[in-house]
């Protein structure tokens, strides 16, 4: 028995139960039931300690994001918003802390935020196995900040989640059946540093003017990784309106991705920031934002905000890779697929 | 009967063009045999209707058609067959957005007669902001436009290109058509476009305006400017019209790629004096099409000075676009096969129907659209074929004579001499 409908493959949104396939989830008791699914969510309850400590120990200071607000990240994919009714005005589900994070830099020089976010990803997204319409995400900012500060620091944090992880859910990694002395092996070393082309160039991709890297792409270049690894010089058109562009190099963008080996795939997307007022507005309009919307957000940047670097780590991809799993959806314990309609 | 009416447009023709279908290409067959037709002595409105077409008398193309086929090629063996922005279509023809207007509540009979046609519809901003995303008991919202033109659609032809306005981007239109079920069969038939409007026809610097009830301007204010002339009454509703660079549009362009691969990008401008430096960006950064709306276009509420004294007519706007580096759809005032030639031998690889397609389905509701499509049709096939050519995209700049220049024949005979020079008795041919 299950509650679960999919919608993916029908003319209109009406409710027709079907049995789970293969490699989608199971009812909701049996997935909780599931050995597995219990050894999954300890290793990745043992991530997040391993990365508040990391931050803790770096002086950041972490905040709760708000739920809802008047307007939230627009930087996600072809994926929609979800509307609520606040007393009349339309206010949106976070999809991202960013505009949050940029904001409390007025209050401390570093921040991060682990919580929900919800994007209604393209119903096509529902069988990358890394894209969920609910996911959590380690948000985290540093006022000051270079690239390379918040690159390092995301490193840093991966190494630090993972270690811990291996330190404390021996057990849970052996129920997964992860080989762990391949996980130390991968994190241990230091993560390399590509840029956007010489990626391309290792998929003989076209230097195709301003686009994203498919993500069957990004899934075949991890396959083929040794080590996690950082893409670094995403060409502007491709993100949201806060990341940085090169002054030295216009249309490039001071944006990074880092990369997990073993066909994962991206598993955070960061970058130095925008803080110019000006510059913030030219780039909404070029992301096809109307800045009227995010006037809360626009009267700080007119006051001020610090230059920052930032970035967000999927907390479920994170999981996925470290347990080793085949799907994101198995690291979540209540998962949404998009265009599945789960609890 | 209706109350639409269409001042400055050839209303007439069209409401006959929308009952009669293909017989409304000539005269009423009660004047056959009693009446003698000669041109009709009016002055033309507007540069392209100045323009000639002007057959040749050879005809080289007609020669390899005849060879080709083994007998003398007819009207009927010209291929409208087209493939434009991502689609393919019946006809070098497209629906042009028709916005929100109540005008435009037309929408639902036009979008099955599109579908069954099987030609690329474009479905106007503010259909979703304004009217809603879904069904609100009025046939108007966004979806049920797509599903009435799925409904009917069946020949694999065609497809919905949704436009987006800068103000229509607070809605999330394309995020909401991107996500949505019932547009799935569109998607995987790659038939979906967006289509990212930086401005329009019938006003060119000026965002959408709609008239809206006193209820509505409520909901919608905040989020639109309102102007109220007549207390209690109607309210119009002004949309921004965005701010665009260069830079701007190259961007958002970038960004529709890489949020929606799996949708066409549409680009329309208006008919600005840079229309042709806009276009050459869009298809730079990767425009499957590009529509130009000329200042005679739109279906929309304007002010009247700038219906009539702003923004260049389409006859200027591809003038200066020359010979187009990407694609290039058009519209402004088509609704007959001869003007849809001529802006087709100017460089537009389709034509868009606005006004001529409302007044059609005026006209009648059911087949109204389909039988103008069949007279245009009709009409294209005469005369791509008295041009001598079996193909639409063959029409070309040599098929025109501008009345107010020099034909290319006259110049070329003046100064090169490359024409045949007249023959003096003693150079011709002798036969034994």
């Amino acid at each position: 028995m299950t509650t679960q409908q999919d919608f993916r493959g029908m003319p209109t949104p009406v409710g027709r139960p079907v049995p789970p396939s293969a490699g989608e989830p199971p009812a909701p008791r049996d997935h909780l039931m599931s050995p597995k699914t219990q050894a999954v969510l300890k290793i990745q309850q043992a991530l997040v300690a391993g990365a508040r400590e990391l931050l803790s120990s770096e002086g950041a200071v972490e905040l709760f994001q708000p739920l809802i607000g008047p307007v939230t990240d627009p930087g996600a994919r072809g994926a929609k918003q979800v509307d609520v009714d606040y007393y009349g005005h339309k206010y949106k589900l976070m999809a991202s802390a960013i505009l949050y994070k940029q904001a409390s830099l007025v209050a401390f020089d570093k921040v991060f935020f682990i919580a929900p976010n919800v994007r209604l990803e393209p119903l096509e997204t529902s069988s990358t196995h890394r894209h969920l319409a609910e996911f959590h995400q380690i948000d985290v900012e540093f006022a000051g900040a270079t690239r390379d500060d918040a690159i390092a620091v995301a490193e840093r944090l991966v190494r630090q989640a993972v270690r811990t992880a291996l330190a404390t859910q021996g057990d849970a990694l052996r129920v997964v059946g992860r080989d762990t002395a391949k996980l130390e092996a991968l994190v241990e070393q230091p993560f390399e540093v590509l840029t956007h082309g010489e990626v391309l160039d290792r998929l003989g991709r076209p230097h195709d003017q301003g686009t994203e890297i498919e993500w069957e792409d990004e899934e075949l270049i991890s396959g083929g990784a040794d080590a996690p690894f950082f893409i670094v010089d995403y060409p502007k058109g491709s993100r949201g309106f806060y990341d940085k562009e090169d002054p030295a190099r216009p249309s490039t963008l001071m944006s990074f991705d880092l990369i997990a080996p073993e066909s994962c795939g991206e598993i955070c997307s960061g970058s130095e920031r925008e803080s110019a007022y000006a510059k913030i507005v030219t780039r909404m309009r070029e992301t096809g934002e109307n800045p009227a919307k995010y006037s809360w957000y626009l009267d700080i940047v007119r006051q001020g905000i610090p230059g920052s670097a930032g970035f967000g780590i999927g907390l479920e991809r994170l999981t996925r890779w470290v347990a080793g799993l085949d799907s994101v959806w198995q690291a979540n314990a209540f998962p949404k697929l998009p265009g599945v309609v789960s609890p | 009967m209706s109350t639409l009416r269409a001042p400055g447009f050839p209303e007439q023709d069209v409401r006959r063009r929308a009952r009669e279908g293909g017989a409304s290409v000539f005269p009423a067959a009660g004047e056959y045999g009693v009446t003698v037709f000669g041109a009709d002595a009016a002055e033309p409105r507007d540069r392209i209707d100045a323009y000639r077409l002007v057959p040749p008398v050879f005809m080289p193309r007609r020669l390899e058609k005849l060879i080709d086929l083994g007998r003398e090629p007819l009207y009927a063996d010209v291929s409208l067959e087209s493939s434009f922005g991502g689609f393919d279509a019946p006809l070098p023809l497209y629906l042009s957005a028709l916005g929100s207007t109540r005008v435009a509540a037309a929408g639902r009979g036009l979008a099955g007669q599109a579908g069954r046609l099987g030609l690329p519809m474009v479905i106007g901003e503010n259909v979703a902001p304004v009217s809603g995303f879904r069904s609100d008991g009025e046939h108007r919202a966004l979806l049920e436009r797509i599903g009435a033109y799925a409904d009917t659609a069946s020949g694999g032809t065609g497809g919905v290109v949704v436009q987006q306005s800068t103000e229509d981007a607070n809605a999330e239109v394309w995020n909401h058509v991107y996500t949505d079920p019932s547009v799935l069969e569109l998607m995987d038939s790659g038939r979906l476009a967006f289509e990212l409007k930086v401005g329009q026809g019938a006003k060119p610097g000026l965002g959408g305006l709609t008239m809206v009830d006193e209820e509505t301007s409520h909901r919608l204010e905040g989020q639109y400017a309102m102007e109220r002339f007549v207390p209690g009454g109607p309210v119009l509703r002004c949309s921004s019209p965005g701010t665009f660079t260069a830079e701007i549009l190259r961007q958002q362009i970038h960004l529709m790629r890489n949020n929606y691969p799996r949708a066409r990008c549409w680009v329309k401008l208006p008919p600005g004096r840079d229309v042709a430096e806009a276009a050459a960006v869009a298809w730079r950064a990767g425009a499957d099409a590009v529509t130009v709306d000329g200042a005679e276009g739109g279906t929309g509420w304007a002010p009247g000075v700038f219906l009539d004294q702003v923004g260049l007519p389409l006859g200027e706007c591809l003038r200066r676009l020359g010979d187009p580096s990407g694609t290039l759809l058009a519209s402004g005032r088509v609704h007959d096969g001869v003007r849809a030639v001529k802006v087709l031998a100017l460089g537009a690889r389709a034509v868009g129907l606005g006004r001529a397609a409302l007044v059609a389905v005026d006209e009648d509701p059911e087949n109204g659209l389909v039988r103008l499509v069949e007279s245009i049709a009709l009409e294209m096939r005469f005369l791509i074929s008295a041009l001598g050519k079996y193909a639409i995209g063959e029409a070309g700049p040599e098929d025109l004579w501008d009345p107010s220049e020099p034909g290319p024949g006259a110049t070329r005979q003046a100064s090169s001499g490359a024409g045949e020079s007249p023959v003096r008795a003693g150079e011709r041919e002798v036969f034994a």
